[in-house]
């Protein structure tokens, strides 16, 4: 069954001239147990995905989607405090930047000990919950690599190390034993030992607890080290989606050919020091985006059809909109 | 032939007081000895805190090393003799965002270095801003354009670009490519090794991405705690570790890899 069922989500957002549509016809899905991996580049609107989805999005932007549950109830007409109330128990998310999430005038102990719902202490006299609190904080620490959480909890956000603080934030996220996990570029900063401990604790508690994880982010390596499906995005649309294997090994669309050739590390044949591929220009911004599909410009197999934009077409589980994919010959 | 840089033995403290009653916090640079020929690139890694980017603050100038000595084509760096340096040896920061000011036009930013550093008249400096910017990739007519107006990438472009300007011997960039993008990364990537290939620089920098590391470095300085653990030849590093430290970072990346 289909967790989290998203189609055709639209985002609007009011520019100067006129609505600029931000995310265009997205489709995801996320079913239980799944690592589902979003990948794309900055300005792709990847974040725009996780807060469309944890409902934090200015009340004056335009969201429509055909369809976007979660198991089944509808999220987009749910009033917010039954929003507030899926948020809070079943879906955690980890946001971008933990400086700039964190409260800034509150010890990290005072946010942990909130974000630890009541119902996972066992029933005591009301002096005992405040120890157990502290308790089921320290193991969260301990869980997702802190050693020292006295010091840890003692301090404000910007006195621990960024690292540190991006492992707060997931051991926040954790604290209420969701069901889904968002984690918005967890990995960023890390250096690669930190970063493998990540990708092992999240990997874990995949296996062991069954918690689908949704991992945003444009590292390459650690994304396909972890996760069992990916969506790839370019600036707002969805470009192709399928299992890893299938992705990786057989790039349907030519984004996320050039996406797997920036990599030195995927290409065991590529001799030191010589030229890596990358496609010419960078991702459009909001105002100007090309019309039809907005690889258009940057493509190398870009013809005159595609100014109209592609309907997602599908091979077994994998899709992928373009009109000229890379499995059928260049004409 | 003499290397183009070689440093010897430098080493740094730094203290942080922590209150009267607290102990002060102490950061210690253990000596540290390299060389770095002209066209070699080296990787520094090492964990957060490890003391990378104060070694690469030392290479700089921007602080003084306790002890110990760098020498750029056998002649020894003063520590006050700021224009020698800093006309041989430029750093990129990690973030190009904010190290470029806002308030004047790129143009401007880059003609500092050239009119605090050089005698050149107006004329001159204008045309070599606008060959350096073509040299990254850029138009001339990028000069007028203020920090805003420009992508991740180009932004990058022009970080390096004041780096050239002075036509230095060596760049040391401290994660040049940790805040870009999977395509323009790599642009910026084959950038940096076609310049170091047309003008035979010495590059320096640090980077987590030992993907990139591996690619490009000819060399690799590995710190954990502000003591060298390993250095040597990227392939010999890679493959035949000596150290714990190295062998797990390497074996992490490989990890990573080897699951697909």
């Amino acid at each position: 069954m289909a967790l989290l069922d998203i189609k055709n989500l639209t985002l609007e957002i009011d520019g100067t001239n006129g609505w600029i549509k931000a995310l265009d016809k997205i489709n995801l899905t996320i079913d239980s147990g799944e690592i589902r991996a979003l990948v794309g580049e900055s300005g792709s609107g990847k974040s725009l995905i996780v807060r469309a989805i944890s409902g934090a999005l200015p009340s004056n932007w335009r969201i429509t989607a055909d369809r976007m549950t979660w198991k089944n109830i509808d999220l987009l007409s749910m009033n917010d405090e039954e929003r507030r109330k899926i948020m809070r128990n079943e879906i955690a998310v980890v946001f971008q930047n933990p400086l700039k999430s964190l409260d800034p005038s509150a010890t990290l102990e005072e946010q942990l000990l909130e974000s630890i719902p009541g119902n996972l202490l066992d029933k005591g006299y009301f002096w005992q919950r405040a120890q157990q609190r502290r308790v089921i904080a320290a193991k969260l620490l301990h869980k997702v690599g802190i050693k020292d959480h006295k010091r840890c909890l003692k301090s404000y956000p910007h006195q621990v190390p960024d690292d540190i603080c991006q492992k707060f934030m997931i051991a926040t996220a954790l604290a209420p034993n969701p069901e889904l996990i968002i984690a918005d570029d967890p990995t960023r900063g890390m250096e690669i030992t930190t970063k493998a401990q990540i990708l092992r604790l999240l990997t874990r508690l995949n296996k062991t607890k069954d918690l689908s994880i949704l991992f945003v982010g444009h590292d390459l390596l650690a994304i396909s080290s972890m996760a069992t499906s990916m969506t790839v995005l370019y600036c707002g649309q969805t470009v192709e989606s399928g299992p890893m294997d299938k992705v990786r090994k057989r790039p349907l669309h030519p984004y996320t050919k050039a996406l797997l050739d920036s990599a030195p590390s995927f290409r065991k044949d590529l001799p030191p020091k010589s030229p890596l591929s990358s496609l010419e220009g960078t991702i459009p911004s909001l105002q100007h985006l090309p019309i039809g599909c907005r690889l258009g410009p940057r493509c190398p197999r870009a013809q005159k059809e595609c100014v109209k934009a592609p309907e997602p077409r599908r091979i077994h589980q994998h899709y992928y909109s373009c009109h000229f994919p890379l499995h059928r010959e260049k004409r | 032939m003499s290397p183009l840089l070689s440093v010897e033995d430098v080493s740094f403290t730094h203290i942080v007081e922590n209150g009267w009653f607290q102990r002060p916090r102490k950061f210690v640079l253990s000596p540290v000895t390299f060389e770095l020929n002209a066209g070699e690139t080296m990787a520094i890694i090492g964990e957060n805190g490890s003391g990378k980017s104060i070694l690469a603050k030392l290479l700089v100038g921007a602080e003084t090393p306790t002890s110990g000595a760098i020498y750029l084509n056998g002649q020894k760096l003063k520590y006050n003799n700021i224009k020698q340096r800093c006309l041989n040896i430029r750093m990129v920061f990690q973030h190009s965002n904010e190290s470029l000011n806002p308030g004047i036009t790129l143009g401007t930013i880059l003609d500092e270095p050239l009119k605090l550093n050089t005698q050149l008249s107006p004329e001159e400096r204008q045309e070599k801003v606008e060959q350096t910017l073509r040299l990254v990739g850029m138009l001339p007519e990028h000069q007028y354009f203020y920090r805003h107006m420009l992508s991740d990438g180009q932004k990058q472009r022009i970080a390096i670009a004041r780096a050239l300007i002075l036509n230095p011997q060596i760049i040391v960039a401290d994660e040049p490519f940790a805040a870009l993008d999977p395509s323009v990364r790599s642009q910026t990537v084959n950038l940096i090794m076609k310049l170091q290939r047309d003008l035979g620089l010495g590059f320096i920098f640090i980077s987590h991405n030992l993907g990139i590391v591996r690619h490009i470095s000819d060399r690799i300085l590995v710190m954990q705690e502000g003591n060298v653990v390993e250095s040597g030849k990227t392939d010999v590093i890679f493959n035949w570790p000596k150290s714990e430290y190295t062998e797990k970072l390497v074996q992490s990346h490989q990890a990573m890899l080897s699951k697909n």
